[in-house]
C-alpha cells in the first residue's frame, strides 16, 4: 500500500468548536482536584520570604515611583534582558497593528462572551475601544491609518471575529463568566504588587474542589511564552483566591488552536520561582542598579542597541528596527509577545483598570 | 469568627461562608446615645470652623472618594472637580449594584441576565419617551453609545456583580438584605457648606444593629480603617445612635483581600478626626485653586 506524501485531509488540523470546545476547557465535572487549603498561603509565605530583603531593599528608589510591579510583560521582560526593559519603558509607548489588532480582538471576544452577539465587528470592535475616558490609543492609531493598512487590518478583524462567532458557543449565564478580569496579589507590605487582567475566567469560587477555569486570548501567533504567560495567571488566580483553577487555557483566535493545561502543584511551583527570579531582578532594577545586558533575538529592536556592545555584536548592527516591524525574521519567535507590540495588552502593564 | 480577624480570613474556603459569617455575627458592644451626641458637637464645630474659610459661595461634599484621595494624593485635588467623563468602569458600580438587587430578590437567574436586564431598562427610561420615567444617572450616556461600547459596559458591569453576588451566601441574609439603596447624608449644623455623604455596597441587619459590606478596588490602601469607617460615621451621624453599623466589612475582589472594622466609639472618633484632616486638606487645596483662578 503506498505511503501518502502529505497527511490525509482527515488528519488536517481542525480547530476545536462547539461542544468539543467547551468539554476541552471544561472537562468533567468529576475530574476537579481537590483544594488543598494550605497551598494558597503556603505559595504567598514562599514569595514572601524571598523578597524580603530584596522588597526592603527596593525603598531606596525614589517614593514616587511606587511599588515594583511584576506583570506578564515586566517578568518576561526582565528574564530576557534588564537592560531591554529599561529601555522600552524609557521609550514611548510605540501602538503597532499586531498590538492594535490584540486590543481590537479582546474587545470583540468580550462582546461575544458577553451579550453573544457581533453584527458590524470593525465597527464594533471600534467602539469598543474608543469609549475608555481617557480616549484609548488603539482607537487614535487606527484613526491615522493610510486607508489600504486600515481596510487590511478590518479584514483581519471581520475574519477572526467570524472564527470567533463560528467556534465559541456563548457561555451560559450559570457559569459565571467574568471577562478582563483584573488581580493584583501585593506582596512584602506592597513594595512588589504583582498583577494581571485575565481575559475570560468563568467558574464560582471554589470550595473544597477547583472551580475556575482561566483563558487568554491571542490574535497573533503562537508562542512558547504564552505557557508561562499562562502559568503566572495561573499563580495570581491561587493567590487571590486561595484555590488554583482546575485549567488554564490559550485559544488563538487566528487559527482556533486552543492549548489546555490542568493546574498542578508543579505548575505553581515553577511559576512561583520565576516570579521570584525577575521580581529580584526587577526590585534591583527599582533599587537603582545597573541592568544586566543578555543579548537575545530582540536586539535588533531595542531603542538602546547603539549603545550596547554586546546587543551590537548579536543583531549585527547599530541600527534598531522599528516597532512591529518583524518581516522576514526568524527570530522573532523566540522574543515574547509584547515586547516587540505583537499580541500584547496595551495598557496592561502598571495600569490600574 | 471574631472581630478581631481580618486578613487571615482571605485563605478561608469556601469564602463566601466565611464573609457572610464575618457580616452577620453578633455585635459586641455598642455606641452610647451620650457618647454619640458628643462626637456631633465636636465634629460639627470643627468642621463649620475649617468650611468658613472657603472661598466665598463654595460648598464641600465629602464623600469616599474625596475623603481618600485627600489623605493618600492631596497632589491630585486641584484636579478633582474636573467635569466627569463618563466610562464603562465608572458606571459597574451602578449597573452592578442593581443587577445584584436583581438577583437577590430572585428575579434574574444571574449576574449576567441581570444586568442585561438593568441596562435594557435603564435605556428605556433614558430615551426620553415616557416623561413620567426618572432614568439612572448613567443611562442616557448608555443611549448614546453604539453596539460595541456598550457591551463593554456590559461586560464591566458583569464582572462586577459577578464578583459581588458571589462573595457572599445570600440566603443566609435575613432579613432580606439592602444591596445599593440609598446614600448617608449629613449636613453639618451651624452652616451650609458642609454635607458628609457615605455609601455601602450591601446592608444586613445583625442583632438590631445594621453591618455595612463595602466593595473596593484593587488592595486595601494603608489606612483601610479609615476608608471602613468614613460610612460608618456618616451612617452614625445621619441616622442615630441606634443605626450606628456593627461592623463595616470591606471587600477587595481584584486582590481577594477582606478587612473588618469593629465600630465602637473608638473607631468613630478616629475616622472624625481623620475627617476633619481631610477637610482641613480640601479646604487648602480649594482656596490655592480659587487664588490661582483669581490671580
Amino acid at each position: 500500500m503506498p505511503v501518502p506524501r502529505f497527511p490525509a485531509p482527515a488528519d488536517a488540523f481542525r480547530p476545536p468548536e462547539g461542544e468539543d470546545l467547551l468539554r476541552r476547557l471544561r472537562g468533567p465535572a468529576t475530574d476537579r482536584p481537590e483544594v488543598d487549603p494550605g497551598l494558597a498561603g503556603g505559595l504567598r509565605d514562599w514569595l514572601e520570604d524571598g523578597l524580603a530583603d530584596v522588597g526592603a531593599g527596593s525603598t531606596d528608589a525614589p517614593a514616587e515611583a511606587g511599588p515594583v510591579r511584576v506583570t506578564k510583560e515586566t517578568l518576561t521582560g526582565v528574564l530576557l534582558c534588564e537592560a531591554h526593559l529599561v529601555a522600552r519603558r524609557s521609550s514611548p509607548r510605540v501602538v503597532t497593528e499586531e498590538l492594535a489588532r490584540g486590543s481590537l480582538v479582546d474587545a470583540l471576544f468580550r462582546q461575544w462572551v458577553t451579550t453573544g452577539r457581533l453584527d458590524d465587528p470593525w465597527s464594533e470592535a471600534l467602539d469598543a475601544v474608543g469609549v475608555d475616558r481617557d480616549g484609548d490609543p488603539v482607537a487614535a492609531f487606527v484613526g491615522e491609518l493610510a486607508d489600504e493598512r486600515r481596510r487590511a487590518l478590518a479584514e483581519e478583524i471581520t475574519e477572526q471575529a467570524a472564527g470567533i462567532v463560528r467556534r465559541w458557543p456563548v457561555p451560559s449565564p450559570g457559569w459565571l463568566a467574568r471577562t478582563q478580569e483584573r488581580v493584583v496579589v501585593p506582596l512584602v507590605g506592597g513594595r512588589v504588587v504583582m498583577s494581571g487582567v485575565v481575559d475570560l475566567a468563568f467558574g464560582g469560587p471554589a470550595g473544597a474542589r477547583a472551580s475556575v477555569c482561566v483563558v487568554e486570548i491571542k490574535s497573533g501567533r503562537r508562542r512558547v511564552e504564552h505557557r508561562a504567560d499562562l502559568h503566572f495567571y495561573a499563580l495570581l488566580e491561587t493567590l487571590r483566591s486561595g484555590a488554583p483553577p482546575f485549567r488554564i487555557a490559550t485559544y488563538y483566535t487566528r487559527t482556533g488552536e486552543l492549548d489546555v493545561e490542568p493546574v498542578t502543584d508543579d505548575v505553581l511551583v515553577g511559576a512561583v520561582e520565576r516570579v521570584l527570579a525577575g521580581a529580584v531582578r526587577l526590585c534591583r532594577l527599582a533599587g537603582g542598579a545597573e541592568p544586566e545586558r543578555t543579548p537575545n533575538g530582540l536586539c535588533a529592536w531595542c531603542s538602546d542597541l547603539p549603545r550596547c556592545e554586546p546587543g551590537r555584536t548579536r543583531a549585527g548592527t547599530d541600527v534598531p528596527r522599528a516597532a512591529g516591524d518583524t518581516v522576514g525574521d526568524d527570530d522573532l519567535v523566540l522574543v515574547p509577545t509584547g515586547l516587540t507590540g505583537e499580541g500584547g495588552d496595551v495598557g496592561e502593564e502598571g495600569a490600574a483598570r | 469568627m471574631t472581630e478581631a480577624v481580618t486578613t487571615g480570613m482571605s485563605l478561608v474556603l469556601p469564602r463566601a461562608r466565611a464573609l457572610t459569617d464575618a457580616l452577620v455575627a453578633p455585635a459586641a458592644g455598642g455606641v452610647a446615645a451620650e457618647e454619640l451626641r458628643v462626637l456631633r458637637e465636636q465634629l460639627a464645630g470643627d468642621l463649620a470652623a475649617l468650611v468658613e474659610e472657603l472661598p466665598p459661595g463654595e460648598r464641600l461634599r465629602l464623600d469616599s472618594f474625596r475623603f481618600a484621595l485627600a489623605r493618600e494624593h492631596p497632589e491630585r485635588l486641584t484636579s478633582v472637580d474636573a467635569p466627569f467623563v463618563f466610562s464603562p468602569a465608572l458606571c459597574r458600580r451602578a449597573v452592578g449594584l442593581s443587577a445584584v438587587a436583581r438577583c437577590v430578590r430572585r428575579w434574574s437567574p444571574s449576574p449576567a441576565v441581570a444586568v442585561s436586564e438593568v441596562l435594557a431598562a435603564g435605556a428605556e427610561d433614558g430615551d426620553g419617551s415616557d416623561p413620567t420615567s426618572r432614568p439612572p444617572w448613567w443611562a442616557a450616556w448608555y443611549g448614546s453609545l453604539g453596539r460595541g461600547a456598550r457591551a463593554m459596559v456590559e461586560a464591566e458591569a458583569v464582572t462586577w456583580a459577578t464578583q459581588v453576588w458571589t462573595a457572599l451566601e445570600w440566603d443566609r441574609l435575613a432579613p432580606a438584605p439592602l444591596v445599593g439603596g440609598g446614600d448617608d447624608w449629613w449636613d453639618c449644623p451651624g452652616t451650609r457648606a458642609m454635607t458628609l455623604r457615605g455609601q455601602a455596597d450591601v446592608r444586613v441587619r445583625t442583632g438590631g444593629r445594621p453591618a455595612l459590606l463595602v466593595v473596593g478596588g484593587g488592595v486595601p490602601a494603608a489606612d483601610w480603617r479609615g476608608a471602613l469607617g468614613f460610612p460608618a460615621l456618616v451612617c452614625a451621624l445621619a441616622r442615630g445612635e441606634r443605626s450606628v453599623p456593627a461592623r463595616v466589612v470591606g471587600l477587595w475582589p481584584s486582590s481577594g483581600q477582606v478587612r473588618i472594622l469593629a465600630v465602637d466609639t473608638g473607631a468613630l472618633v478616629d475616622t472624625a478626626t481623620a475627617v476633619v484632616c481631610a477637610v482641613a486638606t480640601l479646604v487648602d487645596a480649594r482656596i490655592e485653586a480659587h487664588a490661582t483662578r483669581v490671580g
